[in-house]
């Protein structure tokens, strides 16, 4: 009987066995999920009211954390550089992206390769990356300096000037992501139909015209998407800090997360940096909820 | 870059004057001249990770450099290799990267299995909150997660309350559990399933299968593709992982590759042409597994990304 009723999909549930096993399914991602982000998120918003540390006992200190954080010049100045890393990142490489996704899109003799190599970066292993960016910009041995003296200009130094580290660390987070911008942008280009396209160059239009009159609006959701992702990412932005300049030269790379990881594992104030986790988590939530707002209006 | 899309669709139109004859083979050109050599800019560090891994000491520090390496020299691997914790850190890298792929794999089909396809009270409750999750930045929640992972209950020392010892901190457990489901996993193999045609179980469920046998032996075997796009990002993110490991491990026996060669490159004598060796062989396992299943995870990373 219980069989018969459940046959079919939408029905209302009717055997507690099939509950059941619904929730046994469910019980070991959900536990994973309440450990790893749940209850972490949770927590953070009460750490950032306390002043926990491994140093002395925990007492509420309720906003405090907060007022001094925006007091902070330091947290000041990590926040406009993870604001100038994120906006130096993400519009490049959407750009870049969709020009490798446009190209890419016909079908023509060696696309394949081209799409794999321009995706390469996105696969390799972030510190890999860093470590062989750090040899690249190394001023007496690297092969940019090397190539600047062919040249007879002076060489620079990339990674150890306050002026042009945070650049420096763009560039190379620019040539990592492009890759996942043009598969996105790829999906999206094979989404629109063919024949506005005929008809468009029927009618005589020229291939600028169709870029920016076809190509550019009918991606525009695909265009939210990518950029919520990038600025997700990169507010988000550690490792190759942590590895090629360690915040330096005079903090011109300190972000959000490498102060915060600095703050809780170097100084053991969890509570402080609990509430640099928090005001950052809000920093990308307000992105998220006014890029999807502004996309479902560009939907409709 | 633009010309080389419209010399691929213009393809279709007949062309018919002569004029619009040599403007496509003039763009087709450029467009591969454009291309090449934006290929060629995306590859130069690689190619230069390679040609300094082939490199004497003394050539690394040669100024202006050599982009072809004078001699070929196989020792910088050896010496990579046989660094004292290289052995260990690469089984820690494996353990970590293939235990959290196979946990991710199975706990986020499972679950992916139930939202879309189970009927049960709170469905939409648990979905609406696996997706709210897809927003919470990890990175940002690494603090609470390292108290969390220490104060298990009766691990590492630990009593019932989660006092007195270390807990997970310094194992495997605590380095594979946390990242062991996603929000994204749950969610792209959710998307996935529901687009299987429910045929396919009806005719098992009349003859009386258990939702465990019907999820085992038919819907699992349909979602291969998804499973291998899930199996391929969740191996990648765990071999490349390098925030988690450096925050969850103190002792050196614990360290992956990635943090491994992290130290590599700080230490006191680091050699570039060394490092150089080191990176190669830490980047050369995710690009043989992306190779593998290239059609896969391009396809499934588009699909389950625009289309979810």
């Amino acid at each position: 009987m219980a069989l018969q009723s459940s046959t079919v999909a939408g029905q209302r549930p009717q055997s507690f066995t099939q509950n059941w096993s619904a929730y046994a399914f469910l019980a070991p991602a959900l536990i994973i999920l309440f450990l790893s982000l749940l209850l972490p998120a949770a927590g953070t918003l009460v750490m950032s009211l306390t002043d926990i540390s491994f140093l002395r006992p925990t007492n509420f200190v309720w906003f405090d954390n907060y007022l001094k954080l925006f007091a902070d010049g330091r947290f000041r100045q990590a926040m406009g550089n993870t604001a100038y890393y994120t906006v130096g990142v993400t519009f490049p490489t959407m750009v870049l992206g969709l020009l490798a996704a446009v190209a890419l899109n016909g079908r023509f003799r060696g696309r394949i390769v081209f799409r794999t190599i321009f995706y390469l970066p996105v696969l390799t292993s972030l510190i890999a990356a860093a470590v062989v960016w750090m040899y690249v910009y190394e001023p007496y041995s690297g092969p940019i300096n090397g190539a600047l003296a062919q040249m007879g200009l002076p060489p620079q130094p990339w990674l150890q000037s306050p002026n042009l580290a945070m650049t420096s660390l763009i560039v190379m987070a620019i040539w990592r992501d492009f890759g996942t911008a043009m598969i996105i942008y790829l999906a999206g280009l094979q989404d629109i139909p063919s024949d506005i396209y005929e008809a468009a160059r029927l009618d005589g239009a020229k291939t600028r015209d169709i870029f920016l009159r076809i190509t550019v609006p009918m991606l525009s959701s695909v265009t939210f998407y990518l950029m919520i992702i990038l600025i997700v990412q990169t507010f988000q932005v550690f490792g190759a800090i942590y590895v090629m300049t360690n915040g330096g030269p005079l903090g011109s790379t300190e972000t959000i997360v490498f102060q915060m990881y600095q703050t809780a594992f170097g100084y053991t104030e969890f509570g402080y940096a609990a509430a640099m986790s928090t005001v950052l988590f809000v920093a990308i939530l307000l992105f998220s909820i006014v890029g999807t707002k502004i996309m479902r209006r560009g939907e409709s | 870059m633009t010309d080389a899309a419209q010399s691929g669709a213009i393809r279709a139109v007949p062309n018919l004057q002569s004029a619009d004859r040599f403007w496509p083979v003039a763009e087709r050109v450029i467009g591969y001249v454009l291309l090449s050599f934006a290929a060629l800019a995306t590859i130069t560090p690689f190619l230069w990770m390679v040609s300094t891994s082939f490199k004497t000491d003394a050539e690394t520090f040669q100024f202006p450099p050599n982009f072809i390496p004078n001699s070929l020299l196989w020792q910088n691997y050896i010496d990579a290799i046989a660094g004292p914790d290289t052995g260990r850190q690469l089984i820690n890298s494996l353990v970590y990267a293939l235990g959290s792929t196979v946990s991710n794999m199975v706990f986020c089909a499972l679950a992916g299995y139930a939202l879309a396809r189970m009927q049960f009270k709170g469905r939409n409750v648990i979905f609406a909150l696996v997706v709210g999750l897809l927003m919470v930045p990890a990175q940002s929640q690494i603090v609470p997660v390292f108290l969390i992972v220490q104060k298990i209950p009766f691990a590492g020392g630990n009593d019932w309350l989660g006092n007195g010892g270390t807990g997970l901190l310094n194992t495997y457990w605590g380095m594979i559990l946390p990242t062991a489901a996603t929000p994204f996993g749950i969610f792209m193999m959710r998307q996935f399933f529901s687009r299987i045609p429910i045929e396919y179980e009806e005719s098992a469920r009349l003859d009386g299968a258990k939702p465990f046998t019907i999820f085992w032996r038919i819907l699992l075997p349909l979602a291969r593709p998804a499973m291998a796009v899930l199996g391929v990002l969740s191996f990648q993110s765990a071999w490349n992982d390098f925030i988690w490991p450096l925050i969850l491990t103190s002792q050196r026996e614990m360290a992956t590759l990635q943090i491994g060669l992290q130290l590599l490159q700080s230490g006191p004598d680091a050699r570039w042409n060394v490092v150089m060796a080191m990176a190669t062989l830490i980047t050369l396992p995710i690009i043989i597994v992306f190779l593998f299943a290239q059609r896969y995870v391009i396809d499934g990373a588009v699909t389950s990304g625009v289309k979810g």
